[in-house]
């Protein structure tokens, strides 16, 4: 039988693909749902089509392709760099539209050179939208974690508080509540007098014992989870955290790079005046932001069409650098979404570090983009 | 015709039936006084479903009854969009039980949910695996961490029963549980987070928002009547 619901376009798109020297990957559409909840997170379950297998596995419908394609990478030891290209259905719940959809994409791992990668992507997802919608005019919005990661580490503040800023990046309300925060010193419970002065003591060994003493009278096993080493190390990082804050200037300076929002065209004199005004050494990141602007130049993205929002980011461990998303000029709908996430392979098991980014494109709402 | 669910069993049938007799409406069992179809003496046009609190929940849902008796836990628990589909009329008083947050008391370092962010975000480098939630509650937990608390990061362990014996198990690191007096967690060290409430439930009558109750006598009567009589 035809595959009668396949895009008409989708022959015109495995053709591009082909173009770009990508290898067309398939995988099953009944997938084990543990990688998926372990990568994305649990608020995937609500979203996605959950089932058991007879001896009690979790299984889940295909939400979408970039977890299986790396699965399957790694589990046949394939060399890198590779190109991979998909196209097919995915499963999700959604308020609007259907519930099956196809997607189809491109993931690019393992090229070291994370400039060039990266622009080869918003290239790639600009060439197939350009193929499959001639004619329409697309706009683009980047973000890029790593100079958020600059900024807070040039402000001079805790790496736990660091790391929770960036933990929230993307995030508006939740990084809005940290600034906030950030504003005053929070004074913490504290602890029974004893343990106080073990604290201020630096008397980590005691602690530590006191620690253990207790999981042993209470019964939890002290193997199971946190250890009281852990325990210990981050009490002391949480005091740092407490005591912490910003001083008005730098808050200022924090909520002013969020604030930035510009054509890419004149981003990376916008980010050196910022800078430069707020005296912050983001020289390294400057580095990384001009150079893939200029691979974004010769690799014949429009800069132009591209607007750098500083906000911009998705709150997943994985994603590391870039992040994008393109509409049609004055659209609301995201036809293609992509971004870096470096960190994922080796959270899929992948022994060695695997640089990778990539995209997909949504075929249904660019179906409903060429009808009207 | 009008339904009204009612807990079919223990104290929450008992304080449901004291209150609607309060409110005039005296419950009769139909046959026995085992049945599960009930009707309000001297009132034709209402009749009475004893299910358990669990199904009273589902059936508001699914709009198969008009009104129900049951925990407003369980209603939110069981319903996507739970304020869309039932109107929460009145809080009874009884049936008082909070959803919380709790961890082992010996993490000395994690009084917030805010720490407790932390502690999931490094839980993968640490211990190779994310921070596990023993639970019955999904939906409750992922609103509260996901959508509250911008915690992405763990990983719910299903727990029907003995939820706050789970960590000391090994079995999972914290629980989100209901509590009404804490002694449960006392007993098995346990605390619970400082801003980690999720939920201060009560029994609830709630009524499935159908169109046909626009104008509806019967329906707006039972409303006053039940909430005139807390």
């Amino acid at each position: 039988m035809p595959m009668t619901d396949m895009p008409d376009f989708a022959g015109d798109l495995l053709e591009e693909f082909a173009a770009r020297r990508t290898a067309r990957v398939d995988t099953p559409i009944i997938q084990p749902a543990e990688p998926f909840l372990d990568i994305a997170g649990e608020d995937l379950r609500r979203r996605i089509f959950l089932t058991e297998s007879e001896r009690g596995e979790s299984l889940c419908l295909r939400p979408e392709f970039t977890i299986p394609v790396c699965r399957r990478h790694i589990d046949n030891h394939i060399g890198t760099p590779k190109r991979y290209a998909y196209l097919g259905q995915v499963f999700r719940q959604r308020r609007e539209g259907g519930n099956e959809f196809y997607q189809a994409g491109i993931e690019d791992l393992g090229d070291k050179d994370a400039a060039s990668a990266d622009a080869r992507a918003v290239a790639d997802a600009l060439a197939c939208l350009e193929k499959i919608m001639p004619g329409t005019a697309f706009s683009v919005t980047m973000g890029d974690q790593a100079v958020f990661e600059a900024v807070v580490a040039a402000l001079g503040l805790p790496a736990g508080w660091q790391k929770r800023l960036i933990r929230a990046f993307g995030q508006t309300e939740q990084l809005e509540a940290m600034i906030a925060r950030l504003a005053k010193p929070a004074p913490v419970a504290g602890l029974d007098d004893h343990l106080e002065s073990l604290l201020a003591a630096g008397d980590d060994a005691a602690l530590t014992a006191h620690i253990e003493a207790e999981m042993e009278r209470t019964g939890y096993l002290t193997n199971a989870s946190r250890s009281p080493a852990e325990i210990v190390r981050r009490l002391k990082e949480k005091r740092l955290l407490a005591g912490a804050s910003l001083d008005a200037e730098k808050l200022a300076v924090l909520k002013e790079f969020l604030s930035l929002n510009v054509s890419l065209r004149y981003a990376p004199g916008v980010l050196a005046d910022f800078a430069k005004a707020a005296n912050l050494p983001l020289n390294a990141a400057i580095t990384g932001f001009d150079a893939r602007v200029a691979a974004f130049a010769n690799a014949g993205v429009p800069l132009g069409e591209v607007t750098w929002r500083a906000a911009f980011g998705r709150p997943l461990d994985y994603y590391t650098g870039l992040v994008f998303e393109v509409t049609a000029r004055g659209g609301h709908d995201v036809l293609a979404g992509g971004g870096r996430y470096d960190r994922m392979l080796t959270l899929l098991g992948a022994e060695s570090h695997i640089p990778a980014v990539g995209f997909s494109l949504w075929l249904d709402r660019i179906e409903k983009g060429r009808a009207s | 015709m009008i339904t009204i669910a009612l807990p079919s069993k223990g104290r929450m049938k008992e304080d449901s039936a004291a209150i609607f007799e309060r409110a005039g409406m005296k419950i009769v069992a139909v046959g026995n006084d085992r049945s599960y179809r009930g009707r309000v003496e001297g009132v034709d046009d209402i009749e009475i479903a004893f299910l358990s609190a669990s199904e009273i929940s589902r059936e508001l849902g699914a709009g198969s009854v008009d009104f129900g008796v049951t925990g407003e836990d369980l209603v939110r628990e069981g319903l996507a969009d739970a304020d869309a589909r039932v109107e929460f009329c009145a809080r009874l008083g009884f049936g008082h039980a909070d959803v919380i947050v709790a961890v082992p008391d010996i993490w000395l370092d994690v009084e917030t949910m805010a720490d407790l962010g932390d502690v999931a975000a490094e839980f993968r480098t640490r211990h190779g695996r994310r921070l596990a939630i023993a639970t019955k509650y999904w939906r409750l937990t992922q609103q509260f961490f996901s959508g509250s608390h911008g915690i992405q990061l763990y990983r719910i362990v299903e727990s029907l029963g003995a939820t706050e014996g789970a960590p000391a198990a090994g079995q999972a690191d914290i629980i989100v549980d209901i509590t009404s007096t804490g002694s449960t967690l006392r007993a098995n060290h346990l605390k619970i987070l400082s801003d980690g409430v999720i939920l201060r439930s009560e029994a609830c009558l709630v009524r499935a928002r159908k169109p046909e109750h626009e104008g509806n006598p019967t329906v707006e009567r039972i409303i006053a009547a039940v909430r005139a009589a807390l």
